[in-house]
C-alpha cells in the first residue's frame, strides 16, 4: 500500500506491516521549510496509524540528508527580529513545532529505525538521533556543523548527543562541528551497526519486519516505547 | 602570574591555565583554591574561551593535607564556612559555560579529585592515580565528591572508590569513564590546551556558552524544557548572526 499523495518532499509506503518513510528531495534530500511542514503533518498522522509495527526512515538515492538549508532558515528566521514581537512568536512556534516533530519519533509507539547512507549532517543527524535505532552504511558521514556557521544545533541535537554519546563527546562534537564517519559513530554510540552501503535500507527493512508485532500478546509495541523512554 | 593564593594562572591564546601550586603534593590549604570573584573577573576580562586546571610538577593534587584539616577541626563554624566557599568555587567551575579540562599527572586524590570532577573533561597521563582515601581516615569527601563521582561514573564504581577507598589507575579510570583521554606522547596540560584551542577556534563566546548550557540542561531540566531552551538559544544565535551579516553588508 502506497500513500504519496499530498507530500512533495516525502514518500511513504507500508509493506507487510513495516512503514517506510523516504526523504524525497534527491540528491541531497535537504530539509527545506516545506519538508519540515510535511514531516510535521506525517508525524501527527503517525500517532494514529494502526497498521504498522515499525517505521524505517531513509533518504532517496545515495544520501540520507544534508540537513536543513541554513541559508533558507536564516533568511526565514531573521526578518522577524525587525518586525517586532508578533513575528518573533512565529519563529519560536516554527522551531518548537520541529522539536515536537522529532520528539514524536522518539515517543512513537512503534520502533523507529534510521537507515543512513552517505551524508547525514546537521538536522539530519538530529532526526536520526531521535530514532530508536541507527544503521549506517560504511560511507555514512555524520556531524553537527552548526557551530561553524555561528549557530548551534537547533532541534535537540545537543541533548540527544549527550544521551547517546555522553557530555564530553557532545561538547567536542557540537563545538568543533566536525564530520565523522561510520566507525567513529559506532565508537561514540551514535550508530548501532555498520552495513555495506547498498544493503543498509534492505537490512533495516528486514530488521523492522523481524521485530515482533506484539512483544507479548497483551503488551504491544507500547511496551518497547515505555521501556525505551525510561532509559 | 599569581592569584591571591599560591596558585598561578597564565592565559594562552584565550585559554586560561590554572596551576595548583605546592609541589610535589600540591596540597590544598584552602578548599577555595582561587577566590571565585577573582576567577570570574579574570575570565571576563581576558575573554577566556576555555580553562585548563593542572598541577605543578609531577602530580595534580593530593587534596587537603591531614595536618591542615585537623588544625582547623577545632573551629567547626570556620571549617564549615571554608568548605562552603570551596563548594561555591567548584559549583562555579561546574556550571561555567566555557569548557574546563582537568589535566592530571600522577596523584589525584581527595579534594584534588573533587576539583577534577567539577571540570567538563579529564585528561591524564598513563601514570595517573585516582582515589578518595577519606574513608581510610574515617572521613568522607567534603566538596561534593560523592555527588559528582556517582553522576559521572555511576553508583557501583562510586561505592568502590568512596566507601572502599580503592585506588584507580589511568586505564581503569578510562574504562570507568572517570577520565576521557589518556595522553601518552605529551604533557596532559599541553594536550588539553591544544584540544581546547582546536575546538573553540572560530567559535564566538555566545556560541560556546549556548552549547555548554544545552549540555548542562540535558541533565538538570526535563527533556521538554531542555529542548525548548535549545530552541530559544538557537533563535537568539540566528538573530545575532543575521545582524552581524547585515552590518557586514553596510
Amino acid at each position: 500500500m502506497s500513500e504519496t499523495s499530498g507530500y512533495k518532499t516525502l514518500l511513504f509506503e507500508v509493506n507487510d506491516g513495516v512503514g517506510h518513510l523516504i526523504l524525497n528531495q534527491p540528491p541531497s534530500n535537504r530539509m527545506s521549510l516545506e519538508f519540515f511542514s510535511e514531516l510535521a503533518a506525517f508525524t501527527s498522522n503517525l500517532q494514529v496509524m494502526k497498521d504498522i509495527r515499525a517505521l524505517v526512515i531513509s533518504g532517496k538515492g545515495r544520501h540520507f540528508s544534508s540537513g536543513a538549508d541554513l541559508e533558507e532558515l536564516t533568511v526565514f528566521l531573521s526578518p522577524s527580529y525587525e518586525e517586532g514581537e508578533g513575528r518573533d512568536e512565529t519563529v519560536k512556534n516554527f522551531m518548537n513545532r520541529n522539536i515536537e516533530t522529532f520528539r514524536s519519533l522518539w515517543e512513537c509507539r512503534v520502533p523507529v529505525i534510521a537507515a543512513i547512507r552517505g551524508v547525514c549532517l546537521g538536522s539530519a543527524s538530529e532526526l536520526a538521533m531521535f530514532c530508536h535505532f541507527r544503521f549506517c552504511g560504511d560511507d555514512a558521514l555524520f556531524g553537527l556543523p552548526e557551530s561553524t556557521f555561528g549557530l548551534m544545533p537547533g532541534i535537540g541535537g545537543v541533548s540527544r548527543m549527550v544521551s547517546l554519546a555522553g557530555p564530553a563527546m557532545a561538547l567536542e562534537l557540537a563545538l568543533k562541528g566536525n564530520t565523522f564517519g561510520a566507525t567513529d559513530a559506532i565508537k561514540y554510540c551514535l550508530a548501532d551497526r555498520i552495513i555495506p552501503k547498498r544493503e543498509v535500507v534492505s537490512f533495516a527493512l528486514q530488521f523492522a519486519s523481524s521485530l515482533p508485532g506484539n512483544y507479548r500478546k497483551e503488551k504491544s509495541p507500547l511496551y518497547l516505547q515505555r521501556t525505551v523512554s525510561h532509559a | 602570574m599569581n592569584l591571591i593564593t599560591p596558585h598561578t594562572y597564565e592565559i594562552r591564546d584565550r585559554i586560561a591555565v590554572i596551576t595548583l601550586n605546592g609541589p610535589p603534593g600540591n596540597f590544598l590549604k584552602d578548599p577555595e583554591f582561587i577566590p571565585v570573584d577573582a576567577l570570574k573577573t579574570l575570565l571576563i576580562k581576558e575573554e577566556v574561551k576555555g580553562v585548563v586546571v593542572t598541577g605543578a610538577g609531577k602530580h595534580f593534587s593530593g587534596g587537603a593535607s591531614l595536618e591542615d584539616l585537623f588544625a582547623q577541626a577545632n573551629d567547626a563554624a570556620l571549617l564549615e564556612e571554608k568548605m562552603n566557599s570551596g563548594k561555591r568555587l567548584l559549583e562555579f567551575i561546574d556550571v561555567l559555560e566555557i569548557p574546563v579540562i582537568a589535566a592530571i599527572k600522577g596523584i589525584c586524590f581527595g579534594g584534588g579529585l573533587e576539583i577534577s570532577l567539577a571540570c567538563d573533561m579529564r585528561f591524564c597521563n598513563s601514570g595517573a592515580l585516582f582515589a578518595f582515601p577519606e574513608s581510610n581516615h574515617n572521613m568522607m569527601p567534603g566538596l561534593a565528591g560523592s555527588y559528582r563521582l556517582s553522576h559521572r561514573i555511576g553508583f557501583p564504581d562510586s561505592l568502590k572508590m568512596i566507601l572502599g577507598g580503592d585506588m584507580v589507575n589511568a586505564e581503569e579510570a578510562l574504562l570507568m569513564k572517570l577520565v576521557d583521554r589518556i595522553v601518552h606522547d605529551s604533557d596532559p596540560a599541553e594536550a588539553a590546551i591544544c584540544f581546547l584551542t582546536r575546538i573553540t577556534e572560530g567559535r564566538s563566546i555566545p556560541v560556546i556558552n549556548s552549547i555548554l548550557r544545552a549540555i548542562r540542561n540535558a541533565y538538570v531540566l526535563t527533556q521538554e524544557e531542555a529542548l525548548m531552551e535549545e530552541t530559544r538559544m538557537f533563535c537568539e544565535l540566528v538573530a545575532a548572526e543575521s545582524r552581524r551579516r547585515q552590518r557586514e553588508e553596510l
